[in-house]
């Protein structure tokens, strides 16, 4: 194998015999590119890289498929001219190996051969040529199709570097986005028991992209708590802090001073008026519940949101639903209070959308009836494998890694 | 290719003006190009004799189409027609011909080999 420039060869702009306007344009473009030559018949490959090395190209010569292999892993040229019949390896075995090889995968490979049949064009083509060039081509035509080789290497290597640089910044978005996932999950509260009688489970799912969940619990006295999840619209960081400011407001002492009331009508008419949509129409959706354990009463208010249910002891399920807006679409809105006698043993369960708008990899939803049935089928578990095994059923649903909106679920269990 | 005589040229073994700007009018490269043919040439006939005293198809086409590959490169026509019909006959592998093929080219190659030298002696008509 011999490597490097053909030094005896003048180049033709110093022979002043660039006459040609292609060839004017090739000499003044090519000193930054490299060709690769890959051709066992000595005389052949010589001829070629004089030529080429006339021209201003970088010429690497390589006298079989294997020593060629190894200079294009090694060197990246911008352009391989490759010999169809070499012993051992040839041409079309050396296309194989790099498409087979991610590394070198989409080098520009001009296959130079006498076959002119449609049939081994096409084959050729089929096994990864780029192009093709007769041994009998002339310099003009030689150069035209090296300079339209290497515009396209050129494209796709800068392509390859944009693509880098979007997976560079994906990466970094997505370390951000799980530290603010990270964040979010800090801010959800303890599992275990509320207040005697009733204890907690939850579960959260963030989404790969960050969502907008947030749940948490108001401890209001000894005899009553509230509970609440909400959903701001959007994926991202910006979703997942307007969740955290509202969460703010959501505090007890915020709530105490700011509504005077923990009455879950009275709460979300205040947070409407005080968190009205975003310039680009961003809103929140919530469920604000009640359990007041001396009445045995849960009162609870929705605005858009539709993902709470009890679940009574015989299995019977009743979603607490009321037709609401959104937070934020009417600041003179005024939220109503339901109120749904408890009973013992009943379990609530508070949830995001993201649970049961889980698409399948056809696209069907899995929706409110199949998360009602998996809920039944896990009888009386533990709250805590209910909600893991509900979950594991979505995921399974879905198909993928990752859901493609957070999930977040809360399950009470009222054993008052 | 044509076969026939080049007005460029008066040699009837190869078309020197022909070859010389395949690369340019390099001279210098044309002599590293005769002086790689001197050597590899005559190995390269050897091998393609063997495979067809052998009756060996696939090694005739293989060592024809080497063989052709090179002669391509001095424009010589009649070399070049015989290299061409050794690889066609050994690629169908229909060797009846390929002896008297083999030895009207050895013939051709001998004279290819000679009128190279000679014109590099005179530099090439310089």
């Amino acid at each position: 194998m011999q490597k490097g420039k053909t030094s005896s060869v003048k180049s033709a702009t110093e022979s002043h015999e660039c006459r040609l306007p292609l060839l004017k344009t090739c000499c003044s473009w090519a000193a930054s590119h490299t060709v690769l030559i890959v051709d066992d018949e000595p005389v052949t490959r010589t001829a070629m890289v004089a030529r080429l090395t006339r021209l201003g190209y970088r010429v690497l010569q390589a006298s079989d498929g294997k020593s060629g292999l190894e200079l294009l892993r090694r060197e990246r040229p911008d352009l391989t001219i490759l010999d169809w019949m070499m012993p051992e390896l040839d041409g079309l075995a050396f296309c194989d190996e790099v498409r087979r090889d991610p590394n070198i995968l989409s080098s520009q490979i001009l296959m130079m051969t006498r076959y002119d049949q449609p049939e081994q064009i096409a084959e050729g083509l089929a096994r990864g040529a780029d192009d093709f060039l007769s041994k009998a081509a002339t310099s003009y035509e030689i150069i035209a199709r090296v300079q339209a080789g290497i515009r396209t290497a050129m494209l796709i290597r800068r392509l390859e570097q944009v693509t880098e640089q979007i997976r560079r910044k994906q990466d970094l978005l997505e370390r951000e986005l799980q530290s603010a996932a990270r964040y979010v999950e800090s801010l959800l509260p303890a599992p275990g028991t509320l207040l005697p009688g009733i204890e907690m489970a939850h579960a959260y799912r963030p989404a790969l992209t960050l969502g907008g969940d947030l749940f948490n619990v108001v401890r209001w006295d000894d005899h009553s708590l509230g509970l609440y999840l909400l959903d701001a619209s959007g994926h991202g960081v910006s979703p997942a802090l307007r969740s955290a400011s509202f969460s703010t407001f959501l505090r007890e002492d915020s709530l105490l001073n700011q509504v005077g009331s923990s009455d879950p009508g009275a709460i979300l008419t205040e947070a409407n008026r005080q968190f009205p949509l975003t310039e680009d129409g961003n809103y929140f959706t919530i469920i604000f519940v009640l359990l007041d354990i001396r009445s045995r009463t849960l009162f609870y208010a929705t605005a858009g949101h539709h993902g709470a249910f009890l679940q009574r002891l015989s299995g019977e399920i009743i979603w607490l639903s009321q037709r609401s807006l959104p937070l934020g679409f009417d600041p003179t809105n005024v939220y109503q209070t339901a109120a749904v006698p408890l009973m013992k043993g009943d379990r609530l369960y508070v949830l995001s959308d993201g649970l049961y708008e889980i698409p399948s990899p056809d696209g069907e939803l899995w929706g409110q009836p199949r998360l009602e049935a998996t809920m039944r089928e896990e009888g009386r578990r533990p709250v805590a494998e209910v909600l893991s095994h509900t979950i594991d059923a979505a995921a399974r649903w879905h198909g993928q890694e990752h859901f493609p909106d957070d999930v977040a679920v809360m399950g009470i269990e009222l054993g008052i | 290719m044509s076969t026939g005589g080049s007005p460029l040229s008066m040699n009837p073994v190869f078309r020197l003006d022909e070859a010389l700007s395949r690369v340019d009018h390099d001279r210098d490269i044309f002599i590293t190009m005769v002086e790689l043919f001197s050597e590899h040439g005559p190995k390269d006939f050897a091998v393609l004799k063997a495979a067809v005293q052998a009756g060996n198809p696939s090694a005739v086409a293989q060592s024809a189409h080497r063989l052709k590959g090179a002669v391509m490169q001095f424009c010589a026509s009649a070399t070049f027609a015989s290299a061409k019909k050794l690889e066609d006959i050994g690629r169908a592998g229909q060797l009846t011909d390929a002896e008297s093929i083999c030895a009207q080219l050895e013939t051709e190659l001998a004279d290819l080999l000679d009128a190279l030298q000679q014109a590099r002696d005179t530099g090439f008509g310089a």
